[in-house]
């Protein structure tokens, strides 16, 4: 039956040189991580809806994979795994001020639109760190990110930064109520200015902050903008806001990874969570970022314990067509190995050969042959392995 | 180098196929973004290079355009603001072009006028079923039947498939010559700017360099 071949849209299957691609830039990215003193967690790839719901602040629950438990609780397959982490982090060290240090990997699942080409099942690698409100862990985070990304390869890339503060401050000094400043929210994250202007003007509310607003969208902000900026700013939140992006880079410079990051004071993420800086990484080769990430003070706090938090996601899949269409070379993306053809009559001194391979730390792989089914084998050595031994 | 990795030297445009696609040529061309290759009629080529400025442009069918952009495949794209409401993608909607203005209508018989007024379930026809329902849904909470069609939508209430419809109106010749009125205004349409959301970012200065160009293009018209 043809129909059994199928994957369902959205999903699909890994195999051969491209998994292989595909773990060790995974691996790259999480021993990057990992060298950082983050340790791994795992949680559920289901969780009850709640995790998920529009006051925690992820994707509207209209793009969640949804299904229900005997008793008819409503589960939800994981779009993200921050919520899950926050969740774990409250459930099992409410007790702990000291800073938490978690990285992740796995699936994510979004009922995208169809036939769009986009995928509902990603892979994403991650790491938050919990209880530590500084500019220093902000630094943190985004080395990571450049760190990582340079690990696997990619040498140009930018990481764009902002911090919701800013707009928030300027909501709060136009006195908009949530649902507006939720609807503003829209049009700026799509640079739509004359629509939130328009939109604003039909409120009845005076719309002179979008021209700043909009005049700042246009171009990467040097630095010294920035602090002109801080300036002119006519709210504390607001000038709080870029005065802290401005030390973060500073902290950045040490290491040289400021020459990677652009200041974008009207980034906004879809994820409501996210209370401070919040950041961005995009290459050439592919029109989605690789990483993304940002400061959630408030989200843990909803489970149950206070606790200012900063966290990073890599897209992992994304990541691996930027380095396919790059065309950069991962090392020991690919795996060697040697195949050994045997018949019944050398079985032992098949095993043998393979074990003093596999000794020394090589892959062998045994292959079983009926001694006149021998001559099938040749000429398809590439389809086979690196090495083929064939004992007769 | 596969297609993609070339792209990144160039800028890629894609247009909208059609009467826009000729005005947003003559605006690239004000603002000295010519290709020559463009103007021969009777060419078969899909893809259209300027070499010295690194440009390459494509004509694509409308609602397609936003796809284009929003995968990163074009850096910038035109198209009419209906698509862009329609399509909803994740782009960067950046210039109003002013030009291609028309209106996102409900028009009907004026005997369908009634049947706006008491949020009663009805039937629409219309090539727009993500605008309509937008409309209808969230902004009068009048439940609807939806029912898309291709094209020649005017014929919905005359054949009796609709009670009313949901379409572009330019002049409000067609509607009139078939006995139908505008019934209510959704929104006001014209050609945008959408630009990728990644390109933005990493060949930022020469788009912006054209979105300003293309401005004080408009303004001086």
């Amino acid at each position: 039956m043809i129909s059994l071949l199928h994957t369902p849209d959205g999903v699909r299957d890994l195999y051969g040189e491209e998994l292989n691609q595909k773990i060790s830039i995974s691996s790259l990215i999480l021993n990057t991580i990992s060298r950082y003193g983050y340790e791994r967690i795992d949680t559920p790839a289901f969780e009850y809806f709640d995790v998920f719901s529009k006051d925690i602040g992820t994707i509207p629950s209209k793009d969640l994979y949804k299904f229900f438990d005997k008793e008819g609780n409503t589960l939800v397959l994981r779009p993200d795994f921050t919520p899950s982490v926050a969740r774990c982090a409250a459930k099992y060290f409410s007790d702990s001020d000291l800073p938490l240090r978690f990285s992740y990997t796995g699936n994510t699942f979004i009922n995208t639109n169809e036939l769009q080409g986009k995928l509902k099942e990603t892979t994403q690698i991650g790491f938050e760190l919990i209880n530590d409100s500084s500019i220093y862990a902000d630094a943190e985070a985004l080395s990571i990110v450049i760190e990582s990304l340079l690990k696997v390869g990619i040498t140009e890339f930018q990481v764009s930064i902002g911090e919701s503060n800013y707009f928030k401050g300027l909501c709060e000094e136009a006195n908009l109520d949530e649902e507006t400043e939720m609807t503003l929210r829209d049009f700026i994250t799509s640079k739509n200015y004359y629509a939130a202007r328009e939109f604003l003007k039909k409120s009845n509310i005076d719309a002179a902050f979008l021209d700043r607003l909009e005049a700042i969208s246009k171009v990467f902000l040097p630095e010294e903008e920035m602090i002109n900026l801080a300036k002119d700013a006519t709210n504390e939140r607001s000038k709080n806001a870029i005065e802290r992006l401005i030390a973060i880079k500073n902290l950045l410079a040490k290491k040289g990874y400021d020459r990677y990051i652009s200041f974008d004071l009207t980034m906004l993420s879809k994820y409501h969570y996210y209370t401070g800086i919040i950041f961005t990484a995009y290459t050439y080769g592919i029109g989605n970022a690789i990483a993304k990430g940002g400061r959630y003070d408030n989200l843990i706090e909803k489970f149950g314990k206070q606790a200012p938090s900063v966290g990073c996601v890599f897209m992992i899949d994304e990541i691996q067509t930027a380095v396919r269409r790059q065309g950069i070379e991962i090392r020991d993306s690919k795996t060697e190995k040697t195949v050994i053809i045997y018949t019944a009559e050398n079985y032992e001194k098949a095993v043998e050969e393979a074990d003093a391979r596999r000794n020394k730390g090589e892959n062998a792989e045994l292959v079983f042959a009926h001694e006149e089914n021998l001559d099938a084998f040749s000429g398809k050595e590439k389809e086979l392995g690196n090495l083929v031994i064939v004992l007769k | 180098m596969d297609a993609n990795t070339e792209n990144q030297k160039y800028l890629v445009f894609a247009l909208c196929k059609g009467r826009l696609a000729f005005k947003t040529l003559e605006l690239l061309e004000s603002i000295g973004i010519t290709c020559e290759e463009m103007k021969d009629k009777d060419t078969r080529k899909l893809v259209f290079v300027n070499e010295e400025h690194k440009l390459k442009f494509f004509l694509a069918k409308g609602p397609d355009v936003p796809t284009y952009v929003e995968a990163g495949a074009a850096d910038i794209g035109v198209v009419g603001s209906d698509i862009i409401l329609e399509e909803n993608r994740r782009v960067y909607e950046v210039l109003d072009l002013g030009y291609g203005k028309c209106r996102m209508c409900v028009c009907g018989p004026k005997s369908a006028e009634e049947l706006l007024k008491h949020r009663e379930r009805i039937r629409v026809a219309t090539k727009y079923p993500a605008i309509a329902k937008d409309y209808f849904f969230n902004q009068k909470n009048q439940t609807v039947d939806i029912i898309k069609l291709n094209g020649s939508v005017e014929l919905g209430p005359i054949v009796g498939l609709s009670d009313v419809i949901v379409d572009i109106v330019e002049t409000g010749g067609t509607l009139r010559e078939n006995g139908l009125d505008v019934l209510e205004e959704i929104c006001p349409l014209s050609a945008r700017v959408i630009v990728n959301q990644v390109s933005m970012k990493m060949q930022n200065e020469r788009i912006y360099d054209i979105i300003k160009k293309l401005q004080e293009s408009l303004a001086n018209e």
